[in-house]
């Protein structure tokens, strides 16, 4: 299957800089051709599974979620960063690529940082009013149920807790 | 130190160069995919931003809405599958093999339109289960208050109206069943069979009264507000309620059906003060009955004596009357004059009966007047009574549903009856639903355009005069797969 790896640089599509096929097969990225995409699938699978295990874990999610959600951003990046070099061949692409995805990736962290106060902390600038009608965890379900055991009630599922949330909420 | 600006000039070979070092159709494939980069960072960015801007503890765990992790990392390895197989179909078309390029460019839509299948069918999911992105078919809330309380009443209405011809005969059926239950009897296995089917009929009408109006009677009266509250909250509990997978959830229900066994045994013993009210009531009438039964025993004799003396002065005036009438008719005969009105001769006989008849009316007046008011008396403790039979009954109707409909459906009534589709409250749900679908419908839309875009390319002899197209479809599809690598852990591991 090695025979499949491009060698002619001269057929269409394929970038006419003669650096990049220097690059390609001049130092050598580990394996050539199909080897290194099956390694990258490899990789793949394995980032995914470490993901779904770490958003299934309970323990994580309960002491410290924050960590949770930060390491399965930190995998899907590393996925995407594997995805975009190696399969959507960044990695031996010129140096046009910045050109074209450092100010995409820019707008969009802006875009995301622009968000925040308006859309992000909505919560905090709700009226009394408007709280009427907000989302609210009944005093049933598990989360508040725990929130009131950290805050020092007998016992969760109680249903002696119930009355007293909705001012925490407030 | 000319040696040296001389190597400076030679290494520097400047070229012009028009554009970008790459094809024009691989250029604009990029563009287009920077200004996607944009487009789904917005949407993801947005996702992410009302994710956690949301009321405290409110967005819903994939249990609650019905999204299986599982079913996610199964997508996930699709679509990195489908990453690979394009990535080869392109290897194989430089290589000039175009049979091999075509097979991975089919395995590749494939397994995109498994992706899609997979999509549809969580899709198809959600929708079983009254999550919808908008109303009016979303079934959700979000919180457990009376506008709630009156969409489940709404949503009751029809069936429940539908009932009302066959009510009385299901009823008359089932309530020797329900006493059985009620006496700690068991039912034989048909008779449960029976019971259970009749109790599926009527499970409207019963969840109308004894569910919903059962809980808006608390929540518009009760002056305890913990109490109103937590009233309003046990019905969408009842409905739909949200448990965490595991042991931790097995011991909420476990603390649910302990609850049910709790306000049974509570309202068990408020019938039992009602009962007491009920039979003080009726005692109460039983005296007041005796009482007036006493005084009409009194008053008839009186009656009778009166009735007399009125019948025999009567008589008196009528022979009267009928001897004035008889001397005076050959004289009147003919005058037109009406015949003057003689006062009619006092009759010592009359008179006296009349005065005995006033003498016994002064005593029949206040007898009458005390028996007028003790009926009514008896008739305000009658009602006081229907009063209590009707509470008992409302009482025992709840006692009747919480045992044997609630605790025989524990994970919810939208659970054990699906045919009901209640309105149900999962706070946040609605934000939580609109950002899924909306991520996941753009998302799909572009697996579907990738779709269309490999057959259009499976027309061509795949060798290498074709593998810039394959180069552009695969830089366009492993973005696709970019974006689900992202999608993937917020929507369904956060």
């Amino acid at each position: 299957m090695a025979d499949l790896a491009p060698t002619d640089p001269r057929y269409p599509g394929h970038g006419y800089d003669p650096l990049e096929h220097g690059d390609e097969h001049g130092h050598g990225h580990g394996p050539s051709g199909v080897g290194k995409y099956v390694i990258v699938f490899l990789v793949l699978l394995g980032l995914t599974a470490v993901s779904y295990l770490v958003g299934n874990s309970q323990t994580l999610r309960e002491k410290s979620p924050g960590v949770m959600w930060a390491a399965m951003m930190a995998v899907s990046c590393a996925k995407a960063m594997l995805v975009i070099l190696f399969f959507m061949h960044m990695l031996w692409e010129a140096n046009w690529k910045y050109v074209l995805t450092i100010p995409a990736s820019m707008m969009s962290i802006f875009l995301l940082l622009m968000l925040i106060p308006d859309v992000g902390r909505r919560v905090d600038r709700y009226s009394e009013e408007r709280w009427l009608y907000a989302a609210q965890p009944d005093s049933n379900s598990h989360a508040v149920a725990k929130a009131a055991e950290q805050h020092g009630h007998d016992k969760a599922g109680k249903s002696d807790a119930a009355g007293e949330q909705p001012a925490a909420n407030h | 130190m000319a040696h040296d600006h001389d190597h400076g000039h030679t290494a520097v070979k400047l070229e012009y160069q028009p554009a970008l070092p790459i094809g024009r159709g691989k250029l604009c494939l990029w563009l287009f995919l920077s200004t996607e980069i944009m487009f789904f960072a917005g949407l993801i960015g947005t996702y992410i931003v009302l994710r956690f801007g949301a009321p405290p503890e409110s967005w819903p765990l994939p249990h609650d809405v019905h999204l299986q992790e599982f079913i996610g990392a199964f997508n996930t390895f699709v679509l990195i599958c489908s990453s690979v197989t394009i990535v080869l179909a392109l290897e194989a078309a430089r290589g000039n093999h175009a049979g091999l390029s075509k097979f991975w460019m089919v395995a590749t839509f494939l397994l995109g339109s498994v992706f899609l299948g997979v999509k549809a069918y969580e899709y198809n999911e959600k929708f079983k289960h009254g999550i919808f992105p908008a109303k009016p078919h979303s079934l959700l809330y979000e919180k457990a208050d009376l506008n709630y309380v009156a969409a489940v009443r709404q949503s009751l209405a029809p069936k429940s109206l539908a009932l009302t011809e066959k009510l009385p005969e299901l009823t008359a059926k089932r309530d020797p069943l329900l006493a059985k239950l009620d006496a700690g009897q068991a039912l034989t296995e048909q008779d449960q069979q029976q019971f259970t089917e009749l109790n599926r009929q009527l499970l409207p009408n019963d969840l109308q009264y004894d569910l919903v109006q059962w809980t808006e009677l608390i929540a518009a009266k009760d002056p305890d507000q913990a109490q109103r509250r937590r009233a309003l909250e046990s019905l969408a509990v009842a409905i739909y309620p949200l448990r965490p997978l595991g042991k931790e959830g097995a011991e909420m229900e476990h603390h649910y059906v302990q609850m049910l066994d709790e306000e049974a045994k509570t309202v068990r013993h408020q019938m039992q003060e009602l009962e007491k009210d009920r039979s003080l009531a009726q005692n109460e009438l039983a005296a007041k009955k005796a009482e007036s039964d006493a005084l009409t025993a009194e008053i008839a004799p009186v009656q009778m004596q009166r009735d007399m003396i009125q019948k025999e002065i009567e008589r008196l005036q009528k022979a009267e009357t009928t001897t004035a009438a008889t001397e005076e008719a050959p004289s009147n005969l003919v005058s037109l004059q009406p015949p003057a009105t003689q006062p009619p001769t006092a009759n010592p006989q009359v008179e006296k009966l009349k005065t005995e008849l006033a003498a016994l009316d002064a005593q029949l007046m206040p007898k009458l007047e005390a028996q007028r008011a003790l009926l009514a008396e008896q008739q305000r403790i009658f009602e006081r009574e229907a009063a209590f039979t009707t509470e008992l009954k409302r009482y025992q109707g709840r006692v009747r549903l919480l045992l044997y409909t609630l605790k025989a459906a524990p994970h919810g009534l939208n659970h054990t009856f699906s045919e009901l589709r209640l309105p149900m409250v999962i706070p946040s749900g609605n934000m939580w639903a609109s950002t899924y679908f909306l991520l996941t419908g753009f998302h799909a839309i572009h697996v579907l355009v990738g779709l269309i875009a490999f057959v259009l390319v499976l027309f061509y002899k795949l060798d290498r005069t074709k593998a810039h197209i394959l180069e552009n479809v695969g830089l366009y599809w492993h973005f696709v797969d970019l974006v689900w690598i992202f999608l993937f852990p917020l929507l369904y591991l956060f």
